[in-house]
């Protein structure tokens, strides 16, 4: 399994962003759903190394990010494409990815032709040259997903992937999804249902920081099927109707008593 | 967006610590080309100009004194220190700025690393163009044919200045990342050379000295000419910088992103090494003492610095007598020949009148300040020593401002010093007797004695007349001597002038 996690919490002061996660996956496209405020980019970041867990127990690739040295062997195989991407807007593209890939430790002799062919997957070979700060939206969440890829992840981690993308490069997107989940774990976050079903192999659908359901997306379609949740899609009126079932179930309170930590942040 | 054809995943090599040299190199190179300090460049340039330069073109054509200026009194410095700490606050706030920190933190490469390649880009611009700046600058003088050795300590100081305002600048802005990050460090560096030049204006010892405006005892009349300039202080301030670099740039490894535990203790002492070299730095100047060449810290000091620079004179001739001066002074042989000649015709065939002249190297009078020193005649046969940098004025276009007036206040302030060395007067104002001598003397020169008064205030206080106008006891045995005819004043000289020089003539026994 390349990710390993067992009740694992996050607070940030009285608000409890992730409350008792556990999850494994292995090679294959990830899909992590959920409304707005669900918790998926705090888990996200905490699977990034980059946001330390209050509690729990997080495996990444066979090994312990707690500690310095697997945390960095972690680092140097992972993908991460954050919610808001930062940038440099002086930077052209292939210097954004090569700094990036750099700072990932790849071989150096190994970065111009990675970044090369990166640019190429993602439909910006010929922008390479072009600054950050005159690209588009779209153009921009390109040179991100490159930036995260650059290193032939073996886990990659993406948050709203597809957010600012035209409908040609979201198919497209999915495609370039699926060839990279044949070699390695992709976690993809997302508000897009219809990405999920495209390209993903598993699903999660988290609520109020808990996961409350786990399975493939034909079986997410199955939980709306014959039910009166909202949706114009099959996987639509599966979301709906699991994030129903789980409303219905767990009483409201997101804002609880911050308990004590019980694990130092990893540095 | 291509998807590619399915391939297994790619052994990855282990990491080579060889690669890091390079990775870190092409990162560099990166940040070279994408920094923001070279958009603020044109505007410290023309600073610089105006600020730095021109003003020390309006000094004598010596480094000495044209670097008095811009080095001494650290304008250099502080045309880029307020500016390059802004920017390098701009750059090491990038992070927050941008909104990039999880995605440096969630790289392998530690995120204190790449930011201190971010800061060494910022610092290499920063301080190179320091360098090339005052470069450019001492290629204009050595075309304006400006003479003696550069201060090239100073030099050093200045840009290790520079690189500690860039990394205190850079930690501010890695503490805070906003947009405020560099006008508040900008305001900051600012503040602090406004205090310094304060601070150093009003106190010209002990720590105050460490400061980098401080121009007290730094740079002495001759440093450079007759002897180099001491490194002691330079090296207690190239401490102090380096002390405020290594410890801003170890602040920025502390915070818990920064890496590893082992990474953050090193930042740690790294902070407290620089603390301690800054600390050491202030010490060691609260120590200092002014030698005759310059501050002397004594446990900086070395001997071999003390050594004399060796030249080989430039010679002419006044009133039949050779005058010799070191070549940085060169220009101004015709201004000191002439001025010299009618005091040296004056005294001509007396017993103890010099033979020859020799400049010597203006030594600094912890007393009297600049213009303390006199001249001395001395040795047999006699040779008049010149100590032609203490005078705080030279002659002709190239003088002290080339201000009206120059070359005749020079050739008085000559006349003036030729004459107490050679009635003996020492650095006071003499007895009567020898004030008589030296009155009649000035006469025979061509200084009028109505206009002597003001003539001896060019000198330092302690020759001050007792009297305002030219009128008492002491003026009219000096016309007195004058009146005699030229044999007859000799005769007496020849035969009294030992007696005046050791002070034992009283005014009475003058005919």
């Amino acid at each position: 399994m390349n990710v390993e996690i067992s009740d694992l919490t996050r607070r940030f002061g009285r608000t409890q962003a992730v409350a008792g996660v556990s999850l494994e996956t292995g090679p294959g496209v990830f899909g992590l759903l959920g409304p707005n405020g669900a918790g998926k980019t705090s888990l996200l970041r905490m699977m990034a190394t980059v946001l330390p867990p209050t509690s729990g127990r997080l495996r990444l690739l066979g090994r312990d990010p707690g500690s310095f040295r697997p945390r960095r062997e972690i680092r140097r195989r992972l993908g991460y494409l954050p919610q808001s991407l930062g940038y440099y807007p002086g930077f052209t593209v292939a210097e954004f990815v090569e700094y990036f890939a750099l700072l990932k430790e790849m071989p150096p002799g190994q970065v111009p032709r990675a970044v090369a062919t990166t640019l190429e997957q993602v439909g910006l070979g010929d922008k390479a040259r072009a600054k950050l700060r005159t690209l588009s939206g779209g153009m921009l969440r390109r040179a991100g997903i490159a930036q995260a890829i650059v290193n032939q992840p073996e886990l990659l981690l993406l948050d709203e992937p597809t957010a600012g993308l035209d409908p040609e490069q979201r198919v497209a997107f999915r495609a370039l999804l699926r060839d990279l989940g044949q070699r390695a774990t992709v976690v993809v976050s997302t508000h897009l249902v219809e990405d999920v079903g495209a390209a993903c192999t598993e699903v999660a659908l988290m609520e109020r920081g808990k996961i409350v359901f786990h399975g493939s997306p034909a079986e997410l379609i199955a939980r709306g099927e014959d039910t009166a949740a909202a949706g114009d899609a099959p996987l639509e009126r599966g979301y709906s109707a699991a994030l129903a079932m789980a409303r219905s179930a767990t009483p409201t309170p997101a804002v609880t008593k911050a308990p004590t930590v019980t694990k130092a942040p990893p540095a | 967006m291509t998807a590619v054809t399915a391939a297994p995943a790619r052994p990855r090599a282990p990491h080579a610590a060889s690669a890091a040299p390079l990775a870190a190199a092409r990162l560099l190179r990166i940040e070279l080309r994408r920094n923001a300090m070279p958009w603020i460049l044109p505007l410290i340039a023309a600073l610089f100009w105006f600020d730095s330069y021109r003003p020390s073109t309006s000094q004598p054509p010596l480094y000495l004194l044209r670097t008095f200026w811009n080095m001494g009194q650290g304008h250099t410095i502080i045309d880029f220190g307020p500016f390059v700490a802004g920017v390098a606050a701009w750059m090491g706030s990038r992070d927050g700025r941008r909104h990039t920190r999880d995605l440096v933190t969630a790289a392998a490469r530690a995120r204190y690393a790449a930011q201190l390649v971010t800061w060494a880009a910022t610092a290499i611009w920063a301080v190179g163009a320091y360098l090339v700046f005052v470069g450019v600058m001492f290629a204009v003088y050595a075309h304006q044919g400006v003479a003696g050795e550069p201060p090239w300590w100073w030099v050093a100081v200045g840009a290790t200045a520079v690189a500690a305002f860039s990394a205190a600048g850079f930690a501010v802005g890695a503490f805070f990342g906003s947009r405020f990050a560099a006008p508040l460090a900008a305001f900051a560096g600012f503040f602090a050379m406004a205090e310094s030049s304060q601070t150093g204006f009003r106190d010209d010892s002990g720590w105050a000295l460490i400061l980098p405006t401080n121009s007290n005892g730094n740079f002495q009349q001759d440093s450079g000419i007759f002897y180099h300039y001491l490194p002691d202080l330079p090296i207690a301030r190239l401490m102090l910088f380096a002390g405020i670099t290594v410890a801003a740039l170890g602040l920025i490894g502390l915070p818990a992103r920064a890496g590893s535990s082992w990474l953050r203790w090193t930042a740690a002492a790294v902070t407290v090494a620089g603390v301690a070299a800054a600390g050491t730095a202030v010490g060691l100047a609260s120590t200092a003492r002014l030698g005759p060449e310059g501050i002397v810290i004594p446990v900086l000091h070395d001997a071999a610095s003390d050594q004399p620079i060796r030249y080989a004179p430039v010679c002419g001739r006044a009133a039949g007598v050779p005058v010799c001066l070191n070549p940085a002074y060169q220009r101004y042989l015709p201004e000191v020949t002439a001025a010299l000649a009618p005091a040296l015709r004056e005294v001509s065939g007396l017993p103890g009148a010099p033979v020859r002249v020799s400049q010597v190297g203006a030594l600094y009078d912890n007393g009297d300040g600049e213009r303390g020193q006199a001249m001395t005649i001395s040795g047999h046969p006699p040779v008049l020593s010149l100590p032609l940098g203490a005078l705080g004025t030279l002659p002709g276009p190239d003088g002290d401002h080339g201000r009206p007036g120059a070359t005749k206040a020079f050739d008085q302030t000559l006349g003036l010093m030729f004459a107490r060395a050679f009635v003996g007067a020492g650095n006071g104002a003499g007895t009567p007797a020898q004030q008589a001598v030296q009155a009649a003397l000035m006469q025979g020169m061509g200084i009028p004695m109505a206009a002597q008064p003001s003539v001896l205030n060019l000198g330092p206080p302690s020759w001050a007349p007792a009297s305002k106008s030219a009128s008492g006891a002491v003026y009219a045995a000096a016309r007195r001597l004058a009146a005699l005819r030229p044999a007859a004043r000799q005769a007496w000289l020849a035969a009294h002038l030992t007696a005046l020089r050791s002070g034992q003539l009283a005014l009475g026994q003058l005919p």
